[in-house]
C-alpha cells in the first residue's frame, strides 16, 4: 500500500504507529514544519480508513499493522501515538526493529516493570527513546532552565495550573480530523468514574508538566498525595508534598475558549513562571518570567513549540548528534506519575473525596472520565 | 461642605496604616491632630476625631480603649485573627465607627458600592466549577495573619466557603480545601515569597469562561485587575488607582458623614469563624 515517490536519502524517514487526533492535528503539522530534514513515509492505524487518509494527506505509505511499518526500511524514527496500553510493547518492539530514534506519547509505560523492560531494550539496542513531554522540549522551558541558577534548590512551591478548552477546538484550528470518536459520558459521582478522572487526569494531562515539577522536587521519591478531587466536566486538584516542597497541581478542561496553561516554582527570593501556549496550534514556545525582588526576566516566546521541539530533537538523535534524556530521568519521570496517579485515585478508597456533594444540575450534566486529554 | 476631621496616628498605626501619605492625599477630609501626646494621655474633650490603630495582636484592646478616649473613628490596619465582640459593643455604646483597613479585602475594587465587579463574581459563582485562590505574603508573615487576609478576601467578595479544612502547613504557606454551596471545590494556597509582589488572586472558573481578581499590595496605588471570560468574549473592569489604605479612610469619613454604620467587625466575625475552624 504505497503512494509515495522515491524517499529523499537527505531527509530521515518517519513512521507513526497510531493515526488519531493528535498524530493529525499535532504531528502532522509539526513535521510539515520540519520539512527539510524529516519525511513521513509510512502511517499505521488499525482503522484502514482513517490510515489511508492520514497517509494520503502526506504522501506517505499506510498500514494496519505495526510490523509492516517496523519492517519498512524506510522509516528511520517511530512516533508511537497508539492508546496508552500499547506503547511499552510498541517501544520496545522499534528499538529491536534497528530503528535510529523513538518517541513515544506519554505514558511510555503504565507500569515500572514495563519501564525497566524498556530501558533495558534501550541500552542494549542503542536506540535513543524521546516520550512525549512537550513541554521539556519548548524552546521557553529550555530558556529558563539555562537562565535559573540557583533556583531549584531554593524552591519550596510548584504550581501547575491548566485551563483548556475542549481539545476538538484546537484540533479544528491544525487540520481537518478524520476519524474523531465522541465519548460516552457517565456518572460523575460513580467513585470508579471519579478515580478514572483523577488517574487519566495524572496521566494524561498533568503528566506533561510533572517532569518539570519534578526538576524542583529533590525528594520525589517521598511524594504524598494530601488531597485529590475532581473538577467537572474534566479536572483535578491534587495537593502533593515531597520532601520540603509544597505541589498543587489544578486543571479544569470546560467549553472556555481561552486557554490558560501556567507553571510556578517559587522560592524565597526567586520565582520563575512560565505561560505555555495551547496544543495543537503553531503558536510558538512558552514565555518564561524569572522573578526576584525588583527584577524579573523575560524569555521568549520563540518561534516553535514544544512538540516541533521533540521532533528536532528527534532528527539530531537520528543523525547521531544530540543526548537522549537518561533512561533514569524516563524511569523517575514515570515513577512519580504513577505514584501521584495511584495516590490520587486511593483518596477516593479512602473517603478523602467526596464522591456525591454534587447538585443535580452538576450530576445530570455528565461527565467525560476518560476523554482524551492528550493536550 | 466636606467636615474636617482631625487624626491622631501612634508610629505602630503609622507605620502599618502609611497614615501620614494617606491624611495628606485627603487634605479637606482629614488634618493631622497635631504633634499631640500618646492617645492615653490625651484628655477626652481633645480626642482626635479619629484614632488609628495598629492591628497587632491586642488591636480589639488598643481600639476599644481609643473609643472610650473619645474618638469618634478608628481605623485598624492590618487587623489580625482577633475576636471583635467585646469591640462591637464598646464602638456601638459610644457610637463610633470602626473601620477595618485591610490590604486586599479593603481595596476600592471590592467595595459594595462597586457593582460591576461584584455583578461578575456572582455571576461567576452561579455557574463555578473551580475556585483558587492564592495570596502571597513576604517571609516571615504568621500564615495565620495571611490565611486572616485571605479570608477577608473571599467574605468581601461575597463568597460563602463551607468544610474548610488544612490540607497542609508549614513555614512557606499553606494549603486549604473547601467547597462552595454549589458543591463545587475550593482551593487556596498561601505562599511566602519576597520573589512575588504581596497580592492575593481569586479565580472562579466556570463552565465556559472565569472571573479573575488580582488585588495588589496597598503599599502603592496600583489598581486591582478585575477581568471575567464568558462566551461572549473577555472583559476588563475600569482600573482604579487607589490604595486601600485611601480607600479605608475616605469609608471611616463617609461612614461619620452620613450616620450610616460600618458593617466591618460583624464582616470580620465571619472571617474569624473560617480562621478558627482551621486553626483552633
Amino acid at each position: 500500500m504505497s503512494s509515495q515517490a522515491q524517499a529523499s536519502p537527505a531527509l530521515l524517514g518517519v513512521g507513526i504507529l497510531g493515526a488519531g487526533p493528535v498524530t493529525q492535528a499535532i504531528h502532522l503539522p509539526s513535521l510539515a514544519r520540519l520539512g527539510n530534514i524529516l519525511e513521513v513515509r509510512h502511517i499505521m492505524d488499525v482503522d484502514p480508513a482513517v490510515a489511508a487518509s492520514v497517509a494520503g494527506r502526506v504522501g506517505a505509505r499506510f498500514s494496519t499493522s505495526m510490523e509492516e511499518l517496523l519492517a519498512d526500511t524506510a522509516v528511520d524514527i517511530v512516533a508511537i501515538c497508539s492508546p496508552h496500553q500499547f506503547h511499552a510493547a510498541q517501544v520496545i518492539a522499534a528499538c529491536r526493529a534497528g530503528k535510529k530514534a523513538v518517541l513515544c506519547e506519554k505514558p511510555f509505560a503504565m507500569n515500572g516493570e514495563e519501564a525497566a523492560a524498556i530501558s533495558a531494550v534501550s541500552a542494549e539496542t542503542g536506540v535513543p527513546i524521546i516520550v512525549g513531554a512537550m513541554h521539556t522540549f519548548d524552546p521557553g522551558w529550555l530558556a529558563a532552565e539555562g537562565a535559573w541558577g540557583d533556583l531549584p534548590e531554593q524552591v519550596h512551591t510548584v504550581r501547575s495550573s491548566i485551563v483548556l478548552p475542549p481539545n476538538p477546538r484546537f484540533e479544528d484550528f491544525a487540520t481537518e480530523i478524520v476519524g474523531r470518536v465522541s465519548l460516552p459520558s457517565s456518572d460523575p459521582t460513580d467513585p470508579e468514574v471519579i478515580k478514572a478522572m483523577l488517574t487519566g487526569g495524572v496521566m494524561g494531562l498533568a503528566i506533561h508538566d510533572l517532569p518539570l515539577v519534578r526538576r524542583f522536587t529533590p525528594d520525589f521519591a517521598d511524594v504524598e498525595v494530601l488531597h485529590a478531587e475532581i473538577v467537572r466536566p474534566f479536572g483535578y486538584v491534587i495537593s502533593l508534598r515531597a520532601g520540603n516542597v509544597t505541589i498543587e497541581l489544578r486543571a479544569a478542561m470546560n467549553a472556555t475558549w481561552e486557554p490558560a496553561w501556567e507553571f510556578e516554582a517559587i522560592g524565597d527570593d526567586a520565582a520563575l513562571k512560565i505561560d505555555f501556549t495551547p496544543s495543537y496550534v503553531q503558536a510558538g514556545s512558552a514565555t518564561a518570567r524569572i522573578r526576584t525582588a525588583g527584577r524579573t526576566t523575560v524569555l521568549g516566546p520563540f518561534g516553535h513549540n514544544g512538540y516541533e521541539g521533540e521532533w528536532r530533537k528527534l532528527a539530531e538523535l537520528a543523525g547521531g548528534t544530540g543526548q537522549p534524556p537518561s533512561a533514569e530521568t524516563l524511569i523517575h519521570d514515570l515513577e512519580f506519575a504513577l505514584a501521584i496517579a495511584e495516590a490520587a485515585a486511593g483518596q477516593v478508597d479512602t473517603g478523602r473525596v467526596d464522591t456525591g456533594r454534587v447538585d443535580a444540575g452538576s450530576a445530570a450534566s455528565g461527565t467525560t472520565e476518560d476523554q482524551e486529554v492528550n493536550a | 461642605m466636606t467636615t474636617q476631621l482631625s487624626v491622631y496616628a501612634d508610629p505602630q498605626a503609622e507605620a502599618a496604616g502609611a497614615v501620614s501619605a494617606v491624611v495628606a492625599s485627603l487634605p479637606l477630609s482629614f488634618a493631622p491632630a497635631g504633634p499631640a501626646a500618646p492617645a492615653a494621655s490625651v484628655p477626652a474633650a481633645s480626642a482626635p476625631d479619629i484614632t488609628a490603630v495598629s492591628g497587632h495582636a491586642g488591636w480589639t484592646e488598643r481600639a476599644a480603649a481609643a473609643v472610650r478616649k473619645g474618638a469618634k473613628g478608628i481605623v485598624v490596619s492590618g487587623p489580625v485573627a482577633e475576636d471583635p465582640a467585646a469591640l462591637i459593643g464598646v464602638a456601638e455604646a459610644a457610637g463610633s465607627v470602626v473601620v477595618l483597613d485591610q490590604p486586599w479585602a479593603g481595596n476600592l475594587a471590592l467595595a459594595g458600592s462597586r457593582e460591576n465587579v461584584h455583578g461578575v463574581i456572582a455571576a461567576a459563582l452561579e455557574d463555578a466549577v473551580l475556585l483558587d485562590s492564592v495570596a502571597i505574603g513576604v517571609p516571615g508573615t504568621d500564615p495565620r495573619d495571611l490565611l486572616t487576609e485571605q479570608f477577608s478576601v473571599l467574605v468581601q467578595c461575597g463568597i460563602a466557603v463551607q468544610n474548610v479544612r488544612m490540607v497542609q502547613r508549614n513555614a512557606n504557606g499553606y494549603t486549604v480545601a473547601g467547597v462552595l454551596a454549589s458543591g463545587a471545590p475550593v482551593a487556596l494556597q498561601g505562599i511566602l515569597t519576597s520573589a512575588l509582589p504581596a497580592t492575593a488572586s481569586v479565580s472562579i472558573l466556570t463552565s465556559t469562561g472565569r472571573a479573575d481578581v488580582v488585588l495588589p499590595d496597598p503599599a502603592a496605588a496600583w489598581p486591582a485587575v478585575v477581568r471575567a471570560v464568558t462566551k461572549e468574549g473577555a472583559t476588563a473592569l475600569p482600573t482604579l488607582y487607589e490604595s486601600s489604605h485611601r480607600t479605608s479612610w475616605s469609608r471611616v469619613h463617609s461612614h461619620l458623614s452620613s450616620g450610616i454604620p460600618a458593617t466591618d467587625l460583624v464582616q470580620f466575625s465571619t472571617v474569624l469563624s473560617l480562621v478558627s475552624q482551621l486553626t483552633s
